[in-house]
Parts: structure tokens; sequence; C-alpha cells
């Protein structure tokens, strides 16, 4: 994945200023990155910002990045109505891009666990796939298998097709 | 299987694969009992056979008495009707086959897409009485594998099993102590996972529309109010408490904004958009690969 860091950045703020969202306990807040209010101003609070710079190489310094390759997190704390809550985010940058965003929802209130579900679900991620043969896996979840029937009638199109 | 030394009894079955796996092998009258529930309810709402009951309603409108557990399958269409405002539809069928989905497999459109008529202009279904009041195709496509699965589940906890998982291709129901861990299909490389999710004492469903795809855009998921293919979004998962209810938000979410649909059920769900973007609720947090 290549998300140009500038959004990456976005992506940041987005989900701080969803946080003020939250502590405003708006519940048609569906596109978070169309939010823009500051987190301070709603109360809310980024700490604890941690870059383990744990990704690949590390060499950036000789290159034109902007910024250092790895891992960084970050835990926001907010009072909502129904108390103290925290998220976390976790952005890996590698080469000024965004190679993955992580949110980690900590609620502690029912409807926190809602409000905080639809926030990590506004940001999304794209699908990585890895050989289910290499996973240590009892069944699959999918429907390449769905219909005997239509399968059949599938190949005898294509048999007929040649 | 889902655990080593567990025993699976596989079978055919509403036209796809079943197997139905517990820690010891089933007698053959248990066996025999899974296989006539099958068996009624495809001989009920299958529109692939000409004997089953619904067909019958394609081919003359009128009253048919369907078995007590309809009402249940009743209460989710209506749900999804009512909150997708038509889009989730039992009256798809005739657009499906118009697009060539028919029981004949023939894959060939006999015209452009069109939408099914309205569910109140064409059907009155209280409990398990369903009224046709014109020649209909019923189709209960999104929701009916689910109901089935949930039905063999009844049928195990009947005859005692507590540890069983239920799987219909994909749609899987599982109980007991023994928590299982399922790959989630890549939907475009059957070969790859996207992630993977722990299942124990609920359902997981999936329904993806690329698969069983015929043509030029031509798929089995299909817009009520349009009787047109949806082409925004390729795959999805649910799980919930059963799997009729899964399996129908699993189809739900092709059409309706996950946030309308988390209102009235309990469920966590995991949509990739036709551009490979994945979003998810809590449910399937941390469970994508990345």
């Amino acid at each position: 994945m290549t998300t140009p860091l500038r959004k990456s950045l976005y992506v940041g703020v987005a989900g701080l200023s969803l946080i003020g969202a939250v502590a405003g306990c708006a519940p048609t807040a569906q596109s978070p990155s169309t939010q823009s209010t500051p987190a301070a101003e709603n109360g809310g609070q980024a700490s604890t910002s941690s870059p383990s710079s744990s990704a690949a190489g590390g060499s950036t310094s000789a290159t034109t990045s902007t910024y250092k390759d790895g891992t960084y997190s970050a835990d926001g704390t907010y009072t909502s109505p129904n108390g103290q809550e925290t998220v976390g985010v976790e952005i890996t940058l590698a080469g000024d891009k965004v190679s993955a965003v992580n949110i980690t929802t900590h609620p502690s209130n029912p409807n926190t666990k809602k409000f905080q579900g639809e926030f990590a679900s506004g940001i999304s991620a794209q699908i990585v796939g890895k050989d289910i043969d290499e996973l240590n896996v009892s069944k699959v979840a999918g429907s390449s298998l769905t219909s005997g029937g239509f399968n059949e009638a599938v190949e005898q199109i294509k048999s007929q097709a040649k | 299987m889902p655990h080593s030394g567990w025993s699976s009894f596989s079978f055919e079955g509403i036209g796809t694969q079943w197997e139905i796996s517990t820690p010891d092998a089933l007698p053959a009258g248990d066996q025999n009992r899974l296989l006539e529930t099958v068996e009624e309810y495809d001989r009920t709402y299958s529109r692939f056979r000409a004997d089953s009951l619904v067909s019958g309603l394609s081919r003359e409108p009128g009253r048919v008495a369907l078995p007590e557990h309809a009402a249940s399958l009743h209460s989710v269409y209506a749900a999804l009707y009512r909150l997708s405002q038509g889009a989730v539809t039992p009256l798809i069928g005739s657009s499906l086959e118009r697009l060539g989905y028919d029981a004949g497999y023939s894959l060939q459109p006999s015209g452009t897409a069109m939408a099914p008529p309205r569910w109140e202009d064409a059907l009155d279904w209280s409990g398990s009485s369903l009224v046709a009041k014109e020649p209909l195709v019923l189709d209960i496509g999104a929701a009916g594998k689910g109901q089935l699965v949930d039905l063999l589940g009844a049928v195990l906890r009947s005859a005692g099993y507590s540890d069983f998982l239920v799987d219909g291709s994909g749609d899987m129901l599982h109980a007991g102590g023994h928590p299982i861990t399922v790959a989630l299909e890549h939907p475009y490389n059957p070969r790859q996972a996207i992630g993977t999710i722990e299942l124990q004492n609920s359902a997981l469903c999936a329904s993806a529309a690329n698969r069983r795809n015929w043509g030029d855009g031509l798929h089995h998921v299909l817009d009520g109010t349009t009787g047109q293919p949806i082409q925004t979004t390729v795959a999805t998962w649910t799980m919930a408490g059963n799997a009729l209810v899964a399996d129908a938000l699993a189809t739900a979410l092709f059409m309706v904004d996950p946030a309308r649909l988390e209102e009235e059920f309990d469920f966590a769900w995991l949509r990739v958009s036709s551009a490979g973007a994945a979003t998810f609720s809590s449910g399937f947090e941390g469970r994508l690969f990345s």
C-alpha cells in the first residue's frame, strides 16, 4: 500500500478530530475525514507518541525523506459523556509513505464501543493477501465453493466457447 | 476438519457442499435427520427445482403454508427490506432470472436489468403463511443458507451434541468449547486470505459478488430497487449469534450503510470494496493482514 504521507497525516488529524466528534457524542459522524475540528478544542489530547523504528532499513538520513521510517503509535484520550476513553493509533512509515494504519479501540462503555467502532471502521485499510497454505487455519470463509450447479454451468459454457 | 481427531460428515445440499464436524462420528440416524432437514428446506424454498413449494408461486399466485421456521426468515427479510428501502428483497428472483441466473443456469440475459415487483404490491407474508398476489419468483438466497445452517445446528443440539461446527461452504455455525480459526478468503485470489478470525459459539457468514459471475458485470448480488448487480462492494463477512442473521446481513452490507444495520442488529462486519479497501467494525479489528 502506498498512501501518500500527506494523506496519512490527514488521517491522523482526522482521527483526532473524530475524537472530538465522539466527545461531542455526534451519532451522525460517519465520515471522519470530513471533520477537521482540532481535537484540543473538544478537550481531546494526544499523548505518548513513541517512534519505535522497527520497520525495514532505517537508513533514512541520506535520502530526501522528511520522516524517519518506523512504526509510530500514539494514544489519544478524551473525556466522553461516558467518562475517560482512549483510542490508539499506529502508523507505519516507509519512505514518506504510510504502509499501515492501525486503530485500536479501548472502549469501556457500550456507547463508546459503538462510536469508536464507527471511528475505527471509518479509516479503511487496503487488503493484503497471504497464502492460505501458510496459515494455521482449519476453515476458509469465502465464496469460491458456493454453488456446484453454478460452477458446472460456467464450465460448460467455457467448454462450449472453445 | 476443524480439530484433529474430529469426524466430518460431508454431503451436498441446496446446490453446495456441506461439512458437519463433531468430536465423534455421527451415527446413521443423526446423519439421516440432518439430510432430511436439508431436503425439506430445499423442497420448500428452492427456485431451482420445479417441484418446490415456492416454484408453484411462479406459475400461479395463491397461498402457501411454509414451515414454522419461516417466521424468523420473514422477520429478518422484513427488517432488511425496510432498512434498505427495498434493496434487500425476497422478490429478487425475477431480476436474477432476467439476467440469466435461472433454474436452468442459462446464464444468458434475456434483457436489460429489471427491478422486481414491490413487496407491498405482490406479497402478503405473515409468519408461516405466504400469499402471492401475482405470479412471482421468491428467492431467499440472501438468508436461506444461513437459516439452514442454524436448523442443522438445532438438529445436532436436540440430538445431544454440544460441540460441533456446521459449515455450508463458508457460512458456518460453531458451538462448544473449542474455538476454531477461520481464514477470510481473498476476494480476488482463492488461494489467499486477507486475515483470520476466531470463531466460538457464534456464526460467521461470507458473501462475495465476483466469484459467481457470468459475464460483463453480471453476478448474483442485485440491488432490489433497480435489479442491477452491485459493483461497489466485492465481498463481505459478518459474525452474529445465528447464521440466519449473519447471512442476511452479509448480503445487506452490499446495499446498506453498516451504521443503519447496527441500529437494529447486534453483529460484527467486514466489507471490502471493489478497489480492495476494507472497512470493518470492532469485531474484526486487528484480524486483517497488513
